[in-house]
């Protein structure tokens, strides 16, 4: 009994992982054939990846795409966390039904197709003089893409903190905004390292409003780039296949890096 | 200032400051624009025209069907299967488990531009789709994914379930660390079967993300976009166009009616202010 | 009422500045730097490039820098900032795709620079300056023509006892039977089409004349019995069994680039997609477009997915942008004949038919000189007002009349409840 479920369980997830992993595959694989090759469904590894290689970086600064894409996400990612996780910490520990009924209403926002407001947020950014600039295109993104959802990420994560540990760091004396910083950030440390991936792939895959920001090539980011190469009356798809694996490796990364977050209470358990 | 301090006001401030300036300002201005009707530019106000434009619109009517089929079918199945994953994965002893969850999160990362090629290729009439599942004999005649209404809502349906499964773990994985391992163990020890387990301790502990995933994929059904537009481009004919497609062609690909646009987008939010109330209804604390 | 005010003092600011720089011409220290967004860097971008190193042998201080987006994002991002009122970041030049030249024209109409009241267009293909003429103004300056051809692969032609020349002159019905018994040697389909795309339609209604919309804007099906019997042809063309389905532009590509089909029926910018693949050299041919029998004044020529440059009428430089694209564009032979040798960019000035390279066999059609047959279809492709409602039409005939190529439906009703859909979407 227990081994057929064990079976079972390898053989399940084993299928998931497979069929999860297959598109990827296939995508490094494209890199190393040319285009033509990719659209006649060419499907075992060929020998253009250097070609396919040179030609994006001879027809894109791609130093300066990923240094652009780079500097959006990490300050977007950082500032996104910071007030997001005291929102929702200040939504939940300081619950009162005036600020529910706040929450509530800031819940809805976030049901707002981002087409709708494209246009008066374009005034807008005008307006303050951030068209073109990376900072026009992280505060709206953070306010619009992934503000409120990582709030409330945060908030329903405060539901499990424990206010034993708030009340022994007020009885010792703990400013709150201490008690935030050293006790809570430390303690939450797998929802913020969940939220982490979750907005670092927002901001950085972040397409609609960079596209309307930015305007000339050298503020780019590579999902603009990607999405200019793609597009073409004939995209070269191996140069393609390549930027696309530059796009995905930094996300896979940093879930690579922080997915040690999810195990570590369990590791601690086995010892 | 100290009452600042301890009702938590501080906290809120930032996040408020920031919503307020880059997202009331252009919803009241959004707002506005859904009582104006007329085209490209040249916009007067029409009062409920909008409305009542919805009313007798049957490609609207048609996208709300659209993303209401996808929205029942999909958003459980996802959520099951995520759950599913991550108590799975949750597991000290399973073996390769870092690397199962890599495998499992990859999706989501994936570039969209490689998976519609992809999807494509494989879900085409002659595709290794079809042909393993002639080859299995579970069908004889290849099916039409693309080019069949019902197919392609399905393969949208697959699509969708692919490419967020994993993004729907990590939430349920991150909050299983929140469960003390002590309480899996004396349930072990009591003798307490694993599917009792599941079901009478997991699911309770899991349940405000559980809500939270429930919320947000609603959200992001609702608004469903890049798939659409990736895998079947809202075809064949309406058949797989949804609400946010809609909203997409008539502010930039139709000439634009920006007010009648804006009205549509309103239509997503009040579905999702029901949809909300419903589900934090259904798992609200019964004292 | 706010957009409009903002336009009219920024269009008197631009006049004042556009003053200011043709004072600042004189001293040579000035500067200018052209701004243009366009799509498909190699081919749009690229010529845009070449047009100005010509440029500037007279004019040094003068500078160009593309911005690339992706075709559908161009129109996005211009219509966002358009719709917004903003003149900041606008740039002096856009690439336009001819389907969505009038919606942009009429949507903003004090947007764009007229530029046929600076800029002579005479030398133009005269269907090309149409489709940007709104009220007997001209606005834009012509560039892909998107004349089209049939190409294919002269071995399954010739397989079927076919010679080239009996593609020649043919109308539609004739050329399903070709199709037809080439398919019964070889197993393959002649033509191929995106699988929610209309291409093949956009073809065969512009060749007889006629489009979804008529030029007062009214739906065609009931007001010009030309595209009626356009559709009953096309849908004659879809059901006869030689046009494959293809899944998506990729697709759609490598169902003839690999030899899935024989060949591809759309504009001559497709060239580049089927030079690509080298080891086919020797092995294609072009053939006009056949005709549509019983509609006078249909031709064998057409236009599919043509694009035009437009001037920013606010942009930072109007006066520059104008006077290059007067320079280089509007007719200068020998920079069409150097696009054409090398992208393969069929532009629609008709004096660069004389240009050697115009008259050049292509080696890798089998030195068929394809070059000047489609300069020769140029000058002969119908006029058409292409409306604002092009993508309407296309979303509504898509909803209904795949049923009827599929047998699910009876072609009347489909097309009663595409114009019951089209009128109520148009109103």
């Amino acid at each position: 009994m227990r081994s057929f479920r064990t079976l079972a369980t390898y053989g399940f997830l084993g299928v998931m992982a497979f069929v999860s992993v297959f598109p990827f595959a296939w995508m490094i694989i494209g890199a190393t054939n040319t285009s033509a090759d990719i659209i006649k469904g060419r499907s075992w590894p060929g020998s253009a990846l250097a070609e396919n290689l040179s030609t994006l970086v001879t027809t894109n600064n791609v130093p300066e795409i990923l240094y652009n894409s780079f500097k959006v996400a990490i300050i977007g990612t950082a500032l996104t966390l910071l007030v997001a996780s005291m929102a929702g910490y200040g939504f939940e520990v300081f619950k009162s039904r005036f600020k529910d009924r706040v929450f509530g209403g800031l819940l809805l926002l976030m049901s707002i197709p981002f087409a709708a407001l494209m246009v008066p947020l374009f005034v807008l950014t005008g307006k303050i003089g951030l068209i073109n600039t990376h900072i026009g295109v992280i505060l709206p993104s953070v306010a619009a893409l992934s503000l409120l959802f990582i709030m409330f990420y945060f908030r329903q994560a405060t539901i499990a903190f424990p206010s034993e540990l708030r009340d022994a760091a007020r009885v010792d004396g703990l400013k709150e905004w201490q008690i935030f910083a050293f006790i809570y950030m430390p303690v939450m440390k797998s929802t913020y390292a969940a939220a982490t991936i979750i907005v670092f792939m927002a901001q950085w895959n972040s397409y609609l409003w960079p596209l309307i920001v930015l305007q000339t090539n050298d503020k780019k980011t590579i999902t603009l780039a990607i999405s200019s190469l793609g597009t073409q009356q004939l995209p070269d798809y191996g140069a393609l296949m390549v930027a696309t694996i530059l796009a995905t490796l930094p996300t896979l990364l940093i879930f690579f890096v922080l997915q040690r977050q999810f195990v570590q209470g369990m590791l601690g358990a086995v010892k | 200032m100290k009452s600042m301090k301890s009702n938590g006001w501080a906290f809120i401030m930032p996040a408020m400051v920031m919503i307020g300036l880059f997202m009331i300002y252009p919803i009241l201005s959004s707002l506005w624009m859904s009582f104006q009707t007329g085209r490209g530019m040249n916009l007067s106000f029409g009062g409920f025209d909008n409305l009542l434009r919805l009313t007798e619109d049957p490609v609207f009517l048609q996208a709300l069907l659209n993303t209401g089929t996808f929205l029942v079918v999909q958003v459980p199945i996802m959520i099951v299967l995520a759950l599913l994953m991550a108590t799975l994965l949750n597991n000290p002893d399973l073996k390769f488990r870092g690397l199962l969850r890599t495998a499992i999160f990859l999706p989501c990362v994936t570039s969209l531009v490689a998976y519609a090629i992809l999807f494509k290729s494989m879900f085409a009439l002659d595709g290794v789709v079809n042909q393993t599942l002639i080859g299995l004999y579970l069908i004889d005649q290849p099916i039409p994914w693309l080019s069949d209404p019902f197919w392609a809502k399905v393969l949208v349906i697959i699509g969708i379930t692919w490419r967020w499964t994993g993004y729907n773990m990590i939430f349920y994985l991150a909050a299983l660390q929140n469960i003390d391992r002590s309480i899996y163990e004396a349930a072990r020890v009591d003798g307490v079967p694993p599917r009792a387990v599941f079901f009478r301790l997991t699911i309770p502990m899991l349940k405000p993300v559980i809500l939270f995933t429930c919320v947000m994929s609603t959200i992001g059904t609702l608004q469903l976009f890049d798939e659409v537009v990736n895998l079947t481009e809202g075809g064949p004919g309406d058949a797989t166009l949804t609400l946010s497609m809609y909203i997409y062609n008539l502010t930039f690909k139709f000439m634009p009616s920006f007010g009648y646009a804006a009205t549509v987008s309103y239509v997503i939010v009040v579905l999702v202010a029901i949809l909300s109330f419903i589900q934090f209804y259904v798992a609200r604390d019964r004292k | 009422m706010r957009l409009n005010s903002l336009k009219s003092t920024g269009s008197l600011g631009a006049m004042l500045t556009a003053g200011a720089l043709s004072l600042a011409a004189g001293t040579a220290s000035a500067e200018t730097m052209l701004t243009v967004w366009s799509w498909d860097p190699n081919f749009n971008g690229d010529s845009m490039q070449r047009a100005m190193a010509r440029y500037q042998a007279e004019h040094p201080d003068v500078s160009l820098v593309v911005a690339d987006f992706g075709k559908d994002a161009l129109e996005q991002k211009l219509q966002s900032q358009l719709a917004s009122g903003s003149n900041q970041g606008l740039p002096d030049i856009v690439l336009i795709e001819d389907y969505a030249a009038q919606r942009f024209l009429l949507t903003f109409p004090q947007a764009f620079e007229p530029v046929g009241e600076h800029v002579d267009l005479s030398g133009m293909a005269p269907y090309k300056v149409a489709l940007a003429t709104v009220d007997g103004t001209a606005y834009s300056m012509p560039f892909d023509s998107g004349v089209t051809g049939v190409f294919y692969h002269r071995a399954d032609l010739e397989a079927a006892g076919f010679a080239q020349d009996d593609l020649v002159g043919i109308t539609w019905d004739r050329f399903i039977e070709i199709g037809q018994s080439v398919e019964a040697v070889t197993g393959k389909d002649f033509l191929v089409q995106p699988f929610n795309r209309t291409d093949l339609l956009r073809l065969m209604l512009q060749s007889a004349g006629t489009w979804y919309t008529t030029p007062d804007g009214a739906v065609s099906l009931g007001a010009d019995p030309r595209f009626r019997k356009v559709v009953e042809e096309y849908i004659k063309v879809m059901t006869s069994g030689i046009v494959q389905d293809a899944a998506g532009w990729t697709e759609y590509v490598g169902a003839f680039t690999s030899h899935d089909v024989s060949g591809v029926a759309t504009g001559a910018w497709i060239t580049a997609a089927i030079k690509a693949n080298a080891d086919q050299a020797g092995e294609w041919a072009v053939a006009p477009i056949p005709r549509i029998d019983g509609i006078e004044g249909a031709v064998h020529a057409s236009n599919v997915g043509g694009s035009s440059w437009y001037v920013m009428a606010e942009g930072p430089n109007t006066e520059v942008a104008l006077d290059f694209l007067n320079d280089v564009w509007a007719g200068d032979s020998d920079f069409y004949a150097d696009i054409l040798a090398d992208k393969g960019a069929v532009g629609s000035l008709l004096a660069a038919r004389h240009t050697a390279a115009y008259d050049a066999p292509d080696p890798f059609f089998a030195d068929q000189k394809i070059w000047a047959d489609f300069a020769d279809w140029l000058g002969v492709v119908p006029e058409v007002n292409f409306g604002v409602f092009t993508f309407e039409a296309e979303a509504a005939f898509l909803a209904y009349v795949p049923d009827v190529i599929r047998g699910d439906a009876a072609l009347d009703d489909a097309l009663e409840t595409y114009e019951r859909r089209l009128t109520q979407a148009i109103r």
